[in-house]
Order: structure tokens, then C-alpha cells, then sequence
């Protein structure tokens, strides 16, 4: 028995097992096939064993791959962390692919749960988190009730007992509005008189329309300036918000300003809007902008696409409401009256005891500025509380008791608390009554006060003038000066005596003085003594010490004193010294240094004996014996050596002999003169015999010197010596420089370097011009003549200033210019003729520009004949115009 | 009508003030300089077929380049940069501020006006330095509030480029 599989349902049936395959269903499949190649041969499904291992192959085969991959998907599935990251990964983009509209559903419930769960837990994290968005909202949404709360009540107020009122009461209970709205809609009297439409980003106007008769200055300027003005506060207060300033208000006048995407709207509204009109104003901006969106946002300040928008602001200005003229408010007159008569009243009997209150208040201040007036009190505060006056500060002991001021008043003493301090006043007065207090001034000194200063006049004993010295200083931080200059001190004989002791004591310290002996008696002073013609005058030591030179009786004998320092002045005045020696005083002996000629050391060895024993030492070993001779010597060897440094000098030989000096050797000729240099030597040029050979010194200090001579360079050149090398620098004409290259290869072999490559060549541009003008000139003859025609003058005048000219110039850039002047003479006649009449037109021309002050010796003369013809002689013409002196100029 | 903003900068007292005190239409006193830091004038040019409003904003002036407002030249289409000859640091802070503008709203049309030409023996700023900013294309004016000169040249020159 056959059967038949259905390939088709094979996948269908599913195994027993994940993982294991329907192995049945694949041996009738495969059997099917087989069955299908070869018809013939046929088996049966029942002989084919169950678990042929042969399947399990072919099954590997097969799926293999499928498997392994499909139990890794299954494991990923499995695992939730695994499968959380996956999806985790693609969630994002996933988000962002998704239709907005399905996804924001979808999204929608989970979001208003969670948001609703996070509000129950804690509402402080949602309310941080909307707090910058709600925050301004709020604000500008109860600003705005505040404002039209005012408003409404103000007018309400205006209105409640007018006859109007009553009417529009009527009409609010009839209509259902509120009162409130009914008046204000009635009341409220305004007109928008500009509408500006202002660019946002520019400032620059869109658009103005003005109402009826209203006037503004130039709206251009007017719409930058706002929104210069917008500027200037958002910086200012860093404010970030993309709105503007809402309202800018000016007594009568508001500006309202409502900001849209491109362009903001302000409104100049007179008078008292309603807030609904910012309403009608935004509704207008946002026509404006919905209409001409594109053109608002493409604006470049042409205003020509935007005409249509004046359209629209013109229904802005229209709006107004007119002031309506109210009957007299009668009821407001009556409640008024009575309400005055009732207030009358109660006014006059407050009035009668305010009155009495304030005269006494009066009173009281009286007091206080009375007290504040006192010296030496300072009130520090002072107050009226229930009817109880208080009072409180500084006070001086020796001030006026502020208790006793009362009196006379009429404040009761018993309303008055008073509280003072003591304390120590600086005020003069008070200082004057301490002083007095505690010094105890004689009767002989009077204290007085002059200009804030205490000041002491009259006659006290010195100890009193010390103590009050004493008291001054101590008063002086922040007090008032104690000036006690004034007071005569009244024992004089006592100090008199004081001055004289001290003049004694300086007497005693003098040297070279000596007191034996000294007193006072009946006001005379007596000393006697010792001293040394050569110490202070004892005499002219008295000034400067107030003691009475007529007091003084002196009594001295003149001693020789043997302190150094007056033996060295005797040794000064007998010996005379030469400047060359030096006396001083070491270790108090006397030393002589320096040098002399031997017939002085001989006179100090004499004076150095005779010096009295018991007086200082004389020492005048470091005195070295100079004679005349040596010291000659000596000069001439500084002169020598000073000649040995002179660069261009070599000194070849040099003797003294016989009180004559030989010098001999090479100088260069630019160097210093040796003779010149003799002055100031102190060598007697009469002694001095010099034999000097001339030679030409290499030290580039001469070559440059030399160069300067020999080349004679422009000022435009520079010759320096830099590390021993020679260097030109600068702008020099093209001649000279390369004779400056020829010198420098010639100085080559001397060793000597001069560097000419820093040299430029000059640019002789400017002078070019002129040297074509003088070269483009020409002096012409009459036939057969060697001088010009009076017509030439002219000619030789102008060619004479430029010849000038150019010569000048030349010269300031360096170079010397020379004028050829080259005689022509026409074909007419014999060429020996010709050549000989040339030459003397040029020498012709050379005195006549001589007379017109050009340097002869810049003119060169010669004669070309009729060789260098300026035409072709064949007319009367070309003979005139080859009889002739060109001229050309030559730079070197 | 064409308007154009036009922001005037330049260092303290290099004379933008004076330079444009004759030429211009104005009903801002100057005090609005030092309160609100800028002031602002009309000046009409009058170009081949068309006339320009330039709307002037004439900023304080300030050596102090970090006190300046940026803010102010938002939406300007051309600046007039002021030099003070006689002060050549005055340059600098100009071209500094021209690039601080730049950095923020991008290039714009400018010309530099070197003031107080009349202070000839003053004058600080080199014929070399000038010519090298010239051969950079810039147009450059030697200005003076005393005589006027130049002044209405610059700015027609001005209302030609910001209307290309």
C-alpha cells in the first residue's frame, strides 16, 4: 500500500519538539522524490526506519545555520535585560521615524499618567521646571487685571453719583453687563493720534499714520529711536525676554507698543485707553502680518512693497472716545455739603487744641535750640512722646546747668526728662576755665581768648612759664592752641646766669683754651685763663649765647698749646709746604707724605728737632726728595708715552742727555702735530729736539681720512670703520663708485678693507628734465658772424639760470656737472673757415654765459666745423639753423 | 521712501558727533548719547533716480571697546567708521569695533573717515598706513567738522553701496 505526502503542509505540521525535526514527514518526502526519479522503484513508507541516523545528517545539512541562528534570536527574546538593551538602542531613531501624529497619540495617555504620577509625588519638580515659563505669563497677566481693576474703579468712582450713573446702572441691570463695564465704556476719554509700524531687527519705519490734527518731529527718526530705546532697556536690566517695553507713558500721553514676529506696532494714544484696546491693536498687527508676511520678513527698507499696511493702521488712529459731557453732579454736591459741614466742625475743635499743642511745642523747641546753643553742651537727641518731652546729650562741668535754663520757659519742668553725660569740652572757653583751674596763672598773667587761641600775656617766673609749656603741649591733640609766648619770664638775672655757665662750658671744651678761673659778681662775669693764638677768639665765641658781651671782663694769656692739630697749623705757617706735600694727623702724630725738592725735606727735618718734647711727632720719612731734574724727567717720559698711544705716531727712539731731549720717528701726516701736543706736559720745548719722518699710516682711521680727501665723496655717502673694516654706504653717482672700487682694490694690497658694496647708485631722475632742456637748447648766429643776434639774449638768459640750476643740484648730490658747448657753422665757405669761425661761436657763447654768472671753469669750448650739421644743408633755412652752439651736459 | 540704518562708531571724541552735527536732519539733543548711548539723525542723499534716507545711529563712543553696545547695530545695512587723525590709536579702536560688528551680524558696507584733517601739524596716522588700507578696497575719507570737507562725498559714496 502507497501513500501520498502533501509537500505543501509539510512546514505546518509541527514537531513535538523545538528543536527536533519531523522526521517522519522528511523520509515520505524524500522517499516521494525518490519515487518521482525512478517510478519503478518503490518501497514501502512502513520498511523505512524511524531513526535512521542518516536523517540526522541530512538535517544538519539542510538548517544547519537557521537553527543556530534562530535559538540566538530565541535566547535574546528570553533574556529581558538582553532584550531591553536591543530595543533600547533603536528606541530613539525609532521615535523619530514614526508618523507625529500616531506616535503623539500613543504617547499621549503614558505621558499625562506620569506627568500626573510626578505631580502627586512631588509637585516641586514640575513647578521648578515651569517656573520660567509661567512665571512672566503671570506676571503680565495680573498687571493687566491690576490695571483694568484701577480703572474700572476709578471710574465707577467718577460716576457713581452723577445722573449719567444712575442711567448707566439702569443699562447694566438691563444688558447684564457689569456696572463697571458699562461706565467705562462711556467714560473712558482717548484718542490714538500716531500708529507707527516699526521694522524689529532695523529700527527703520514701515509705516505712520497720524490722526486728525495730531503733530509729530520726523517719525523716521522718531521709530529708531524707540527701538534704540527697546535696546537700551533690554541691555540694561539684561532682560531676556523676546518681548518689548509694553507701555511708555508721559503724563497725557502712552505709547503702547505691541511686538509681532517682524514688526512691532506702537500706538500714541492721548488721554485714558481702555484695556481692550490693546486688543484691537494686536488684532491689527496681526492682520498686518498676515497679509504681508513675506515682505515684513524680506524688508530692506524699501517701503514701497508695503504701501497697503497704512491701510490698517488707519483703522488704529480712528479709534477714539470722545469726552461726553455730564450734567452737574447734584447728588455728589449735596452728600459733598454735608459731609463739609460735618468735617467743619470737627476741624475747628481740633484746630483750638492743636493750636494750643503746637505753641507749646513751640516752646519746647525754643528750649532745646536754646540748650544746643550753650558752649560745652551738645544734645545728642531730643523727642516728644505722649505729651512727655525727652532730652538727652553731651555736657561740660563747667557749662551752664541745662536744668536752670529752664526757667522762663514755660515748659513744665516736670514734662522735662533729661539725661547728660559729662565730658570734657575743647571749646577755648572751657579750656581757658580748666587751665585757669589748674595752673593757677600769677595775678602778673592775664589768659585771654583770641581767635579760638588761649592766649598768656605778662610777666611769670620761669617756672611757671615751664609748667604752663607743659600743660600746652599736653592740650594740643584736637584742642585749641595755648599760646604762651606773650609771657615774660621775670628772672632774668637767674637765667642770665644760667647763659653764662653754658657759655663757660663751651669755653671749656674748646681746645687750645684753657679756664683757670671764673665767677659772677654783682651782675658782671669774670674768667681767666689760657689760650693759643691759633684757637677760637674766646670773644667771638660769646655771640650766640644772649650772655651781655659789656658784662663780660676776660683776663687771658696767650700759650703755645701742643695738640697736634695746633702744632700742625704753626708747622703750616713756618714751613709753607709745597703743594705736593700733604701734612696730616695720624694717630697724633704729625706726617708729612708726598714730594719736595730736597732744600724743603731739609727745613721740615729742622722743624721736626725743635719741636719741644711732650708736643706731638713730626714724621716726614714718606717725603721723597724731587729735584728739579728728576722732575723733568719724569714730564718728559708722560710726554713720550703719550706720543707712543697718538694712532699715525711710532716713536722709533728717544733720550735725555745732558738736560736735552732727543725724540725721533714716523708720523703720519693727518696725525696730531707732537710738537702741539707738548702743552700742558710741562716740558720745556726749548729742550726738545724731534726728528719726524713722514709716512702713510694704515689704521683706517687715516685711510679714511684720506679717502675723504683723495675721493671726495658725495654727502650722500657715509664712510664708517666697522670691526676694523672700512664701509661706504649710501647713493653716490655711478662714476664715483667705481672709483671708490678702485681705491678700495688698491687699498686691498695694503690689507686695508673698504667695503663699497653698500653703495647704491644715485638717481639722478629729477635732474634729467633739466639736463634735456639745456641739451635741447641751441644759440643761433647771423651768417659769417661769431656773436648772436639780440634775439638770442632771451635764449642765453634761460639757458644760463638752468645751466645754474642743474650745476647746483648736481652739486648737492655729489657730482660735478660739466657743459660742453659745441660751436657749428654752415657749409658756406672754406671748412678751415668754418672750423675757426665754429670755435669762436663757442667761446662767444662761454663769455656771454660767464657774464650771466655761470663758473667758467664748468664750460668746455669746442668747435665741430660743419661736421655735425642739425639739418641737411640744402636750403637758406638749414644754413641758418646749423649756425649754431649746442650744448651737452656732462656727470662726474 | 528708502531708508537704510546706518551705524556711526568710532573711539571716545574722535568728532563723529561734530563731523555730522551740519549735514544732518536731527531732533534728538545730544544728551541722548551719554543717557541712552545713542542718538539718531536723518541724513538725505540724494542718488541718481532715487533718494536714500540714511538713518543715522551715532553710538557713544568709547575707548573702552567691551562698554559698547552691539546690540544697537542689529539690522544696520552700513557703517561709518570715524578716525581721529591727530590720534592714531583711535584707528585701532575703530577697526576693532568694525570687526567685533562683523563678528556678529556679518559683513556690511562701511566707510572710514579720518576727522580733524585741519589739524595738519597733529596729524598722526601715516600716508602708508592709509594707502594700505585704500589698496584693500576701503573707502577712506580725510575728514573735518571745522571746514566740512569731504563729509557729504562720504556719505553719498555710502548711499551707493548700501543701495547696490
Amino acid at each position: 500500500m502507497t501513500s501520498t505526502v502533501d509537500p505543501f503542509n509539510l512546514p505546518k505540521r509541527t514537531a513535538s519538539n523545538d528543536t527536533e525535526i519531523d522526521r517522519e514527514a522528511l523520509a515520505r518526502l524524500l522517499i516521494e522524490i525518490a519515487r518521482n526519479v525512478d517510478p519503478d522503484y518503490r518501497a514501502q513508507f512502513e520498511a523505512v526506519p524511524t531513526a535512521d541516523p542518516r536523517m540526522e545528517t541530512l538535517r544538519q545539512l539542510l538548517v544547519g545555520r537557521e537553527i543556530s541562528e534562530l535559538s540566538r534570536v530565541t535566547q535574546l527574546l528570553g533574556e529581558p535585560e538582553q532584550l531591553a538593551a536591543a530595543v533600547g538602542d533603536v528606541l530613539p531613531n525609532a521615535a523619530a521615524l514614526a508618523p507625529h501624529a500616531q506616535l503623539g497619540e500613543a504617547l499621549a495617555p503614558a505621558v499625562e499618567r506620569a506627568v500626573q504620577r510626578s505631580i502627586q509625588r512631588s509637585p516641586r519638580t514640575l513647578t521648578d521646571i515651569l517656573y520660567p515659563v509661567f512665571l512672566p505669563a503671570i506676571r503680565k497677566s495680573i498687571g493687566e487685571k491690576i490695571d483694568q481693576t484701577f480703572q474700572s474703579l476709578n471710574e465707577t468712582l467718577r460716576h457713581i453719583f452723577t445722573w449719567h450713573g444712575l442711567k448707566w446702572r439702569l443699562e447694566a441691570w438691563r444688558t447684564g453687563a457689569s456696572f463697571s463695564a458699562v461706565v467705562l465704556k462711556h467714560s473712558l476719554v482717548y484718542r490714538v493720534e500716531h500708529a507707527f509700524l516699526i521694522h524689529r531687527t532695523s529700527g527703520l519705519l514701515i509705516a505712520h499714520v497720524t490722526a486728525d490734527n495730531a503733530t509729530s518731529e520726523d517719525p523716521q527718526l522718531i521709530s529708531s529711536m524707540l527701538s534704540a530705546i527697546q535696546d537700551f532697556v533690554k541691555d540694561s536690566f539684561n532682560e531676556k525676554e523676546q518681548g518689548g517695553l509694553d507701555t511708555i507713558r508721559f503724563g497725557e500721553l502712552r505709547l503702547w507698543s505691541e511686538v509681532g514676529p517682524f514688526a512691532t506696532l506702537v500706538s500714541v494714544i492721548r488721554g485714558n485707553p481702555p484695556e481692550e484696546l490693546h486688543e484691537i491693536v494686536r488684532d491689527v498687527l496681526l492682520r498686518i502680518h498676515e497679509q504681508s508676511s513675506q515682505a515684513l520678513e524680506q524688508f530692506d527698507g524699501d517701503g514701497s512693497q508695503l504701501a497697503s499696511v497704512e491701510a490698517q493702521l488707519q483703522t488704529c488712529v480712528e479709534l477714539k472716545q470722545d469726552e461726553s459731557h455730564e450734567g452737574f453732579p447734584w447728588l455728589v454736591a449735596a452728600v459733598a455739603l454735608l459731609l463739609l459741614s460735618l468735617a467743619g466742625g470737627w476741624y475747628f475743635l481740633s484746630w483750638q487744641s492743636a493750636q494750643r499743642w503746637q505753641a507749646y511745642l513751640s516752646r519746647w523747641q525754643a528750649y532745646v535750640s536754646r540748650v544746643e546753643a550753650q558752649p560745652g553742651i551738645i544734645v545728642a537727641e531730643q523727642q516728644v512722646r505722649d505729651g512727655q518731652f525727652y532730652i538727652a546729650g553731651l555736657r561740660d562741668p563747667l557749662a551752664v546747668d541745662p536744668q536752670s535754663l529752664l526757667s522762663g520757659t514755660e515748659v513744665d519742668p516736670a514734662q522735662v526728662h533729661s539725661q547728660w553725660q559729662f565730658y570734657q569740652s575743647l571749646e577755648p572757653e572751657f579750656v581757658l576755665k580748666r587751665l585757669t583751674a589748674s595752673l593757677a596763672p600769677p595775678e602778673s598773667v592775664r589768659l585771654s581768648i583770641v581767635n579760638d587761641r588761649i592766649v598768656a600775656g605778662g610777666e611769670a617766673p620761669d617756672t611757671w612759664i615751664n609748667r604752663a609749656r607743659t600743660a600746652a603741649q599736653q592740650l594740643s591733640a584736637g584742642g585749641p592752641i595755648f599760646d604762651i609766648s606773650g609771657v615774660r619770664d621775670v628772672s632774668p638775672e637767674a637765667r642770665a646766669a644760667e647763659r653764662w655757665q653754658a657759655y663757660v662750658s663751651r669755653l671749656e671744651t674748646q681746645p687750645g683754651i684753657i679756664v683757670a678761673e671764673q665767677k659772677i659778681r654783682d651782675g658782671q662775669f669774670y674768667i681767666a685763663g689760657l689760650r693759643d693764638p691759633l684757637g677760637a677768639d674766646p670773644q667771638s665765641l660769646l655771640s650766640g649765647t644772649e650772655v651781655d658781651p659789656a658784662r663780660v671782663h676776660s683776663q687771658w694769656q696767650f700759650y703755645q698749646s701742643l695738640e697736634p692739630e695746633f702744632v700742625l697749623k704753626r708747622l703750616k705757617a713756618s714751613l709753607y709746604p709745597p703743594d705736593t706735600v700733604r701734612l696730616s694727623i695720624v694717630d697724633d702724630r704729625i706726617v708729612a707724605e708726598g714730594e719736595a725738592p730736597d732744600t724743603w725735606i731739609d727745613r721740615a727735618r729742622a722743624a721736626a728737632r725743635q719741636l719741644s718734647a711732650g708736643g706731638p711727632e713730626f714724621d716726614i720719612s714718606k717725603v721723597h726728595d724731587v729735584s728739579p731734574e728728576a722732575r723733568a724727567a719724569e714730564h718728559w717720559q708722560y710726554y713720550v708715552s703719550r706720543l707712543e698711544a697718538q694712532p699715525g705716531i711710532i716713536v722709533a727712539q728717544q733720550t735725555a742727555r745732558g738736560g736735552q731731549f732727543y725724540i725721533s720717528g714716523l708720523r703720519d701726516p693727518l696725525a696730531a702735530d707732537p710738537q702741539a701736543l707738548l702743552s700742558g706736559t710741562e716740558v720745556d720745548p726749548a729742550r726738545v729736539h724731534s726728528q719726524w719722518q713722514f709716512y702713510q699710516s694704515l689704521d683706517p682711521k687715516f685711510v679714511v681720512k684720506r679717502l675723504t680727501a683723495s675721493l671726495n665723496p658725495p654727502k650722500t655717502v657715509q664712510l664708517s670703520i666697522i670691526q676694523g673694516r672700512i664701509v661706504a654706504e649710501g647713493e653716490a653717482p655711478a662714476g664715483w663708485i667705481s672709483r671708490a672700487q678702485a681705491a678700495a682694490e688698491q687699498l686691498s694690497a695694503d690689507g686695508v678693507v673698504l667695503d663699497v658694496s653698500q653703495l647704491s647708485e644715485l638717481n639722478l631722475a629729477e635732474l634729467n628734465y633739466l639736463r634735456e632742456a639745456i641739451q635741447a637748447s641751441n644759440i643761433f648766429f647771423p651768417s659769417g658772424k661769431v656773436v648772436p643776434g639780440p634775439e638770442q639774449a632771451p635764449v642765453l638768459d634761460r639757458l644760463a639760470g638752468q645751466i645754474k640750476e642743474f650745476a647746483e643740484n648736481a652739486r648737492k648730490s655729489g657730482v660735478t656737472a660739466r657743459f660742453m658747448l659745441t660751436g657749428h657753422s654752415d657749409a658756406t665757405g672754406r671748412e678751415t673757415a668754418n672750423a675757426s669761425i665754429s670755435t669762436a661761436r663757442a667761446e662767444a657763447v662761454r663769455a656771454l654765459l660767464n657774464k650771466r654768472g655761470v663758473a667758467p671753469e664748468l664750460l668746455l669750448v669746442r668747435g665741430a666745423g660743419t661736421f655735425e650739421p642739425l639739418v641737411p644743408e640744402n636750403s637758406q633755412a638749414g644754413s641758418s639753423t646749423n649756425r649754431r652752439v649746442s650744448i651737452t651736459v656732462n656727470l662726474d | 521712501m528708502l531708508q537704510k540704518k546706518i551705524c556711526m562708531l568710532g573711539g571716545f571724541a574722535v568728532g563723529k558727533t561734530s563731523l555730522v552735527r551740519r549735514f544732518v536732519q536731527s531732533i534728538f539733543s545730544e544728551t541722548y548719547l551719554t543717557t541712552v548711548g545713542v542718538k539718531i539723525d536723518k541724513k538725505s542723499v540724494e542718488l541718481p533716480g532715487k533718494t536714500v534716507d540714511l538713518i543715522l545711529w551715532d553710538l557713544a563712543g568709547e575707548d573702552d571697546i567691551g562698554s559698547f553696545r552691539v546690540s544697537y547695530v542689529r539690522g544696520a545695512t552700513g557703517l561709518v567708521l570715524v578716525v581721529d587723525g591727530t590720534r592714531a590709536a583711535t584707528l585701532a579702536v575703530a577697526l576693532t569695533l568694525r570687526e567685533r560688528v562683523e563678528a556678529e551680524f556679518g559683513a556690511m558696507p562701511f566707510i572710514l573717515l579720518i576727522n580733524k584733517s585741519d589739524l595738519a601739524d597733529r596729524w598722526a596716522i601715516s600716508d602708508s598706513e592709509i594707502d594700505e588700507l585704500r589698496q584693500r578696497g576701503w573707502q577712506i575719507y580725510l575728514t573735518s567738522a571745522l571746514t566740512g570737507e569731504h563729509v557729504d562725498d562720504a556719505f553719498h559714496q555710502l548711499a551707493s553701496m548700501v543701495t547696490k
